[in-house]
């Protein structure tokens, strides 16, 4: 339809992207100040601890943790406007770690300083993490009010941290940086995933958020290593100089055409992709503000920077962006399929977050890192605030966020903003045309089926009908919770961990369940809910300004003057069927979100038990029982992993355990303990002091072997 | 200067043990607490003064040391960035180690002082010294005091743990004088004379030996340090003894002594005996790599805290080693700070267990759990060296990790650092895999005692014994546990000592140091990579060239038999 004019601005672009390099780093010293952005959240989270030392009883951490997000966020417009799309800056803090060793032609140095990158790129990223961040401080403010003087200073100060990690993991000069930022951010996740740390459930998903992270950290650094050891550097700056100036890969050569692939290892950890991905629903066992700011708007596009920031080093083997692209773009299917066989809000919202960040990999293996980035920008706005809602429903009903116990919220006193800015955020989610994710969603899709790679073009079409899943899964909640007849049931959740484990205090609480009143959100949480869903609709304005005014994408504009300059431009009009692939894209994509809406609608509102019948069908005739089934059990990823790791690993601890006590310990030391004694024995009947004897023989016994060993030597060499 | 204070490093601590020993017992542990901080000022002074951080050389010159001759043999001690940093360590984490003890030790506190400053004195003269007659003598010094504490103040198992302790270092450590005598031995047939230093020995050894004698006398010298470090398969009297210890001999095992055995690595094996070290390098890695997986799955399936950070020693040390023998700076630089980075996180959270153990009498996690609702405080000094020790970056852990893995990536035989090794990266990358069990059983550990419902050993029998109405009000104190000054409510009957419910200002006040090096070495380790730089090179510097004839000859013992290896001794 109409967005084909935005992708023709992007031929433009296309041909001058080849033309350009990345432009060289200058350094700059005067932007020292840019470190306050990471030092402010760093700053608050050693105070969050100060007030948890003093046992502090008052919403102080919040504050504190508010006014330096958003201090770093108002750095952050700074830098923007003083850097923008300029050249990228390079500002050194102080030396981290450095190493230096040979001399002449054999001189080798790795250098990791705590220094800052700023391009594009990181200003993209830095102002929705900040400004989102701000936001969402200032929401769980009044979200987390209940555990003020409980757990109120460690989340805030789980926050702070985060904030800090992310800042320094997106802000980072070097991989090393990056690293230390990367880990970082996976530490605050895991603090606060565990949160409500009473919960075995929210333990056991803090572990297995972390564990899954460092499997991929650990394909991150070793890609690292590959690269400093292939390239010499691991700095950012110095990275593109030498991949522009040498020959890019060479061929056969495993260790630099391994480095895309350990580092995708990495991005797929963290943004939960497959095989990656089974961490981040059970990531919604902690408080919502948490899974709308870390598990959906921020941290879980660090992957997706990772790539972009690296995205030169992607040509080092021909089948890596395909692979990305791959990954992606089945996530994304298996995604939607499982988020639309969940009942809990949040799971639902959850799966949806992996399946859209699964486009966003997409986006960037078929080479459209500005489809890609612009599908960061907008999911971080409409996910956060699906979340958010999701959040105040939560706060108002004591926990509840089984769709099947809440429906006309809509009516519900207190609930009609939350809903209706619950729609907008679903049909964004959808990809309303005309909405921001229509435009990044389907810069995305023309460029895969645009691409002359038939793998890509089968992506596209997977893409087309996952966008038809994600319409229906996104309609199925918002028809069954917020539309309809007003029926409810209350949560038995108080956000209190202290009583989480008394079975007395959960008694007491059934029993004022019967007389349960939803409390409306106020405005801590009202404001940056407005706010949000204001930037939701904003988002879009890069895509419009495209469209209606001929400007400039704004996006577009920033990745082209990043390190993902290369896919900043290549979309191709490739004819389907005698459309052009944006038509196509177009046509199709709006036919799909509304093909899925009008289901959803017949199905979970008209007739409700539409659904269950259907699901009904499906479970009767043999040849399709195991689709409900795979999907409602997850595909059954869980229990594969558990079958191919983590049991045979625990079998295997077991057998080195035993085996190193009775065998090793017992056998092996134990036994030639053992030996000396049977030799004492034979020439010492009289023993007796079992201790001594013990000890005295067993010395005996070690001289004797000593002097035998000695004396070999002497024989062998006097 | 550098002479007195060296020499006032072990009389010091001798001296205390001595007044410990005249001193009523309710004031050892102060006489013993104010010894241990003495030692630390003079340590303190003996770095402010140091001069050669930057260069890896000795201070004081040796020979400005050799004014205290006795029993023709020259005590002569001194010390390098290197020995410097793990004495700090050391007279850093004593003064600790004894305020921690205070309450858990209540039999013979004199005697537990006595024995302690005594050990601190064998230590620091293991690190100072510059003869090896001096170093053997204190080595195998520490057992004795080690053997005491083991054997009067650890568990139910203590006599048998201190036994298997004393008898596993003795029979290795006998096997290390074997090694150096016969170097000395050797030494005296060639030039006429005995010697015994240090620096003497090993240019004579690992230049004027033979490659054959080398490769057993570094084999001879290994006996005794990889028992000490542990290495795998030498590893299980580890586990028993940690099990068994006091919390304060635990924290000095890890923090310490474990050191000995890696410090004589890098200060007596690898320098003395070069083509020993090159020739033994590929079994060592192998046995590294077994140590840093197997080590780590065994410690997932532990259901005792204090043994699982025992077995998770074994895995971080074999990181350690695998960084030494990587042969290139990195590695081996990487390999020096995560001796002090393991010493602090993993010696931390043997306190932490031990203030639990002290509380609770049992350090089992199926007993024992959810500790966060009853001491925060605890759980965030616990969960806080849980990730320093899995080595989390910006804190200690990682700075020493990240070396290793780079050092053991890039010993290859291409040489691109200057330092052709015998690993690769598929040696890092199998040691990256220990980073990942790292998680698995770290996050276990804290998964269980930390977080998760609260589980408290003889709970119910308290409910029982005092009456149900009691029981009640006890379960309202926990629960509001939170919401009243701690210990306010908490009730002792479950526990037989008289400490708060959370850890108390003693016990914050013996972590917090502890935590901000962890924190400090982790952001800002620049100073200290630097200064253990230049004694690694110093010690690296036969190896290069050996490594390169191994690789291209397969073996160092033909062309080493013919004749003896270039001359290019190390300096110590």
């Amino acid at each position: 339809m109409l967005s084909f004019s935005l992708l023709a601005l992007a031929d433009d672009h296309a041909a001058t992207a080849a033309s350009l390099a990345i432009p060289a780093a200058i350094d700059a010293p005067d932007l020292r100040w840019a470190g306050l952005i990471i030092g402010l959240p760093a700053l608050s989270a050693l105070l969050c601890l100060l007030c948890g030392a003093l046992k502090l009883r008052s919403k102080l951490p919040a504050l504190i943790t508010i006014i330096a997000l958003l201090g770093s966020f108002v750095l952050t417009c700074m830098l923007f406007s003083q850097v923008g799309e300029g050249t990228p800056r390079v500002v050194g803090l102080f030396e981290w770690m450095s190493f230096s060793w040979g001399t002449g032609d054999r001189f080798q140095s790795f250098a990791a300083p705590f220094a800052l990158y700023i391009d594009a790129l990181t200003l993209f990223w830095m102002l929705f993490v900040t400004g989102l961040g701000s936001l969402i401080a200032i929401y769980a403010s009044e979200y987390m009010e209940s555990d003020v003087g409980k757990g109120y200073t460690r989340f805030f100060g789980g926050v702070s941290i985060f904030l800090a990690a992310m800042a320094t993991l997106v802000m980072a000069s070097n991989l090393v940086v990056l690293y230390l930022g990367w880990e970082g951010v996976g530490l605050a996740s895991y603090l606060l995933i565990g949160y409500y740390y009473a919960k075995p459930s929210a333990v056991a998903a803090a572990k297995k958020a972390f564990i899954m992270n460092r499997i991929g950290d650990l394909g991150l650094a070793l890609g690292i290593g590959l690269i400093w050891v292939n390239y010499d550097t691991v700095d950012y700056a110095t990275l593109f100089r030498v991949l522009e100036a040498g020959p890019l890969a060479t061929q056969g050569d495993w260790m630099p055409s391994a480095i895309p692939f350990l580092l995708m290892l990495g991005a797929f950890g963290k943004s939960a992709q497959l095989p990656l991905f089974t961490w981040l629903p059970d990531a919604m066992e902690g408080p919502t503000p948490v899974s709308a700011l870390i598990h959906a708007a921020t941290m879980v596009t660090a992957g997706v920077y990772l790539i972009a920031r690296t995205y030169p080093l992607f040509e080092l083997h021909p089948d890596a962006l395909a692979t990305v692209a791959w990954v992606g773009g089945l996530t994304a299917f298996v995604a939607a399929t499982i988020g639309m066989a969940q009942y809990d809000m949040k799971r639902v919202w959850a799966y949806s977050t992996i399946s859209q960040l699964g486009y966003m990999f997409l986006g960037l293996g078929v080479g459209s890192t500005f489809g890609a980035g612009y599908h960061v920008f907008t999911h971080a706005f409409f996910k956060a605030l699906l979340f958010l809602t999701a959040g105040a429903v939560m706060h108002g009903f004591a926990g509840q966020i089984d769709i099947r116990k809440l429906s006309g919220l809509r009516r519900v006193p207190g609930f009609k903003l939350v809903s209706w800015l619950a729609l907008l955020g679903c049909l964004w989610l959808s990809a309303l045309p005309f909405s921001a994710a229509f435009f990044s969603k389907d810069t995305i899709l023309t460029t895969a089926l645009g691409s002359e790679r038939s793998d890509f073009q089968f992506l596209g079409w997977l893409g087309l009908f996952t966008a038809f899943l994600t319409a229906y899964y996104t309609f199925r909640v918002w028809f069954r919770a917020f539309a309809g007849p007003v029926q409810f049931e209350a949560g038995d959740d108080h956000h209190d961990d202290d009583h989480a484990h008394d079975s007395h205090a959960t008694a007491s609480h059934a029993h004022a369940k019967s007389e349960f009143h939803p409390h409306g959100p106020r405005l801590g949480i009202r404001i940056p809910l407005i706010v949000i869903a204001l930037g939701v609709v904003a988002a879009g304005w890069p895509g419009y300004d495209a469209l209606f005014f001929h400007g400039e994408n704004w996006v577009q504009s920033m990745m082209m003057h990043s390190s993902a300059m290369q896919g900043a431009g290549e979309v191709h009009g490739r004819e389907i069927f005698g459309l052009s692939a944006h038509r196509m894209t177009s046509i199709v994509g709006t036919s799909a979100c509304l093909l899925g809406i009008a289901i959803a609608y017949w199905t979970h509102l008209r007739d409700r038990s539409a659904a269950d019948r259907a699901r009904a069908a499906l479970r009767g005739f043999f040849l399709t029982r195991w689709i409900p089934a795979t999907l409602e059990n997850r595909w059954y990823v869980d229990e594969i992993y558990h079958a191919l790791f983590r049991l045979p690993l625990w079998v295997a601890s077991h057998i080195l355990h035993f085996f190193d006590k009775t065998f090793v310990d017992g056998f092996l030391v134990d036994g030639t303990g053992r030996v000396p004694v049977a030799v004492a024995r034979l020439f010492q009947p009289l023993y007796n002091g079992v201790l001594q004897g013990y000890a005295a023989t067993m010395a005996g016994g070690f001289v004797l072997i000593a002097g035998w060993v000695f004396w070999i030597w002497l024989r062998g060499n006097g | 200067m550098e002479g007195t204070l060296a020499y006032f490093l072990i009389v010091l601590p001798i001296a205390f043990a001595a007044i410990v020993g005249f001193s009523p017992a309710p004031m050892a542990k102060w006489i013993g607490t104010i010894g241990a901080f003495a030692t630390l000022a003079v340590a303190l002074l003996f770095a402010w003064t140091f001069p050669h951080w930057t260069d890896g050389l000795y201070a004081p010159d040796i020979d400005a040391a050799n004014w205290f001759p006795a029993m023709g043999v020259s005590i002569a001690l001194g010390a390098d960035s290197v020995a410097l940093l793990l004495i700090l360590m050391t007279a850093f984490l004593m003064p600790l180690i004894l305020i921690g003890s205070f309450t858990s030790i209540t039999e013979r506190p004199k005697d537990f002082f006595f024995w302690f400053m005594l050990l601190e004195a064998s230590m620091l003269g293991a690190f100072l010294a510059r003869d090896a007659v001096i170093f053997f003598v204190s080595y195998e010094f520490t057992m004795i005091p080690m053997f005491f504490l083991i054997a009067n103040w650890g568990g139910a198992q203590r006599r048998q743990a201190a036994v298997k302790y004393v008898l596993y270092s003795f029979g290795g450590g006998i096997l290390t004088l074997v090694g150096l005598l016969y170097i000395a031995m050797k030494m005296h047939a060639a030039l006429g004379s005995w010697d015994f230093g240090i620096a003497s020995m090993t240019a004579f050894c690992s230049t004027e030996m033979l490659a054959s004698e080398q490769v057993w006398v570094f084999i001879l010298l290994m006996a005794g340090f990889a028992v000490k470090i542990p290495l795998v398969p030498f590893h299980t009297w580890l586990p028993l003894v940690h099990d068994q210890a006091p919390t304060g001999g635990s924290v000095i095992l890890a923090g310490t002594l474990l050191k000995l055995g890696t410090f004589g690595e890098f200060r007596i094996a690898m320098p003395m005996a070069p083509i020993g070290a090159v020739e033994w390098n590929g079994v060592l890695c192998v046995l590294c790599l077994i140590g840093i997986v197997a080590a780590a799955l065994i410690c997932w399936v532990q259901h005792d805290a204090k043994k699982l950070v025992a077995y998770s020693s074994v895995t971080h040390i074999a990181f350690c080693m695998l960084g030494m023998f990587s042969l290139n700076s990195i590695g081996v630089t990487g390999s020096v700070m995560y001796m002090i980075s393991h010493g602090l996180s993993t010696g931390a959270l043997f306190l932490c267990i031990g203030m639990i153990y002290e509380r609770y009498h049992t350090k089992d996690m199926d007993e024992l759990g959810g500790l966060y609702r009853t001491m925060p405080i605890w759980s965030f000094f616990m969960v806080f060296f849980t990730l320093a020790s899995l080595g989390l970056p910006g804190l200690n852990g990682f700075v020493g990790e990240f070396y290793c893995l780079v050092g053991a990536f890039t010993a290859e035989d291409t040489a691109m650092t200057g330092y052709p090794g015998l690993m690769g990266p598929w040696y890092a990358i199998i040691a990256g895999l220990g980073l990942i069990a790292a998680a698995m059983y770290l996050l276990m550990l804290v998964g269980r005692l930390v977080w998760g419902p609260l589980r408290e050993p003889g709970h119910h029998d308290a409910h029982h014994a005092h009456g149900h109405a009691h029981g009640q009000a006890h379960a309202q104190a926990r629960d509001h546990a939170h919401d009243h000054a701690h210990g306010a409510h908490a009730t002792t009957n479950d526990r037989a000592t008289t400490l708060s419910r959370d850890i108390g200002a003693r016990e914050i006040g013996i972590l917090v140091p502890i935590a901000i090096l962890c924190l400090v070495l982790g952001l800002y380790p620049e100073p200290m990579l630097k200064a253990i730089e230049p004694s690694v090179k110093n010690m690296l510097a036969p190896y290069p060239a050996l490594v390169e004839r191994y690789l291209k000859a397969g073996t160092l013992l033909e062309s080493g038999s013919e004749a003896p290896p270039m001359a290019s001794a190390s300096q110590p």
